[in-house]
């Protein structure tokens, strides 16, 4: 048997990872679609399906950031000013090259501000869990939550465009393999990533950082 | 081309009430630009 350093095929996503990007697409898609398409002209009953989808949403945010902070390497997916200078000079990247690093900051940072504005909006719906209470903020404050939200949701849907654009693509492909399958090969992996610094090994690799 | 939906209270006020979903069609075109873009200069690089 292969030891892992000499395994054709190499782990990038953990089970538990793909399942939060799988939850957290569908939810974003269906929250996108729940709010544009009567926007667009598409009548249905769409407040309960947005509001049931973005508690899925605020579940899935803050299983996340918990994780993400607490039992794996948050350095891993931020951006350092040498990172920018390694990108110029077309230095392999280590776990995330600098363009996927900028797409997870910026829609990141989108669905959050969707995610707390929508989450303070919840108050304004009655559900089987909770009375509604319009009241809970000034009238100008919500309009400043709307605009947030609205904004945010306008952002994601431009961002959503472009990152599945890029996942479809034929040279990016291996990564959507490995959001579904949780792998790639070590090949395929090598051809933007530095073996150095991303073995794809963590356990085995302890001085791994994915940095 | 409006940014934000304003909308006025019992009392006359102007109040806000969210962004300008005129700016719908413009987050989609910005996206679809962005693609049509890329795949223009993606084609072009390939061909040099």
């Amino acid at each position: 048997m292969a030891s892992p350093a000499q395994a054709p095929l190499i782990t990038r996503h953990a089970p538990i990872d793909r399942a939060f990007h799988w939850v957290t697409a569908l939810a974003v898609l269906l929250l996108l679609a729940s709010a544009f398409l009567p926007i667009l002209g598409l009548k249905f009953s769409w407040v309960p399906l947005h509001w049931m989808t973005g508690v899925v949403l605020c579940l899935a945010v803050v299983f996340h950031t918990i994780r993400s902070t607490f039992f794996r390497r948050l350095k891993c997916m931020l951006i350092f000013p040498r990172h920018l200078r390694e990108f110029a000079q077309r230095k392999k990247a280590a776990k995330y090259t600098l363009p996927q690093k900028l797409m997870h900051a910026v829609l990141g940072f989108a669905v959050l501000i969707a995610t707390v504005t929508g989450a303070i909006m919840l108050a304004r719906v009655d559900t089987p869990l909770w009375q509604r209470n319009p009241y809970l903020l000034e009238a100008s404050t919500w309009g400043v939550i709307y605009v947030l939200h609205g904004a945010s949701a306008l952002a994601i849907l431009t961002l959503s465009m472009w990152h599945i654009y890029f996942s479809l693509l034929p040279e990016k492909r291996a990564y959507l393999r490995a959001m579904i399958g949780g792998q790639m090969t070590r090949e395929e992996a090598a051809e933007y990533h530095d073996p150095a610094r991303w073995s794809g090994q963590r356990k085995d690799d302890p001085k791994e950082n994915g940095q | 081309m409006d940014l934000f939906r304003i909308t006025h209270n019992a009392w006359g006020q102007q109040t806000l009430e969210g962004i300008s979903w005129d700016l719908l069609p413009l987050a989609f075109g910005l996206g679809l630009a962005f693609i049509i873009g890329h795949l223009i200069w993606r084609a072009l690089r390939k061909r040099h």
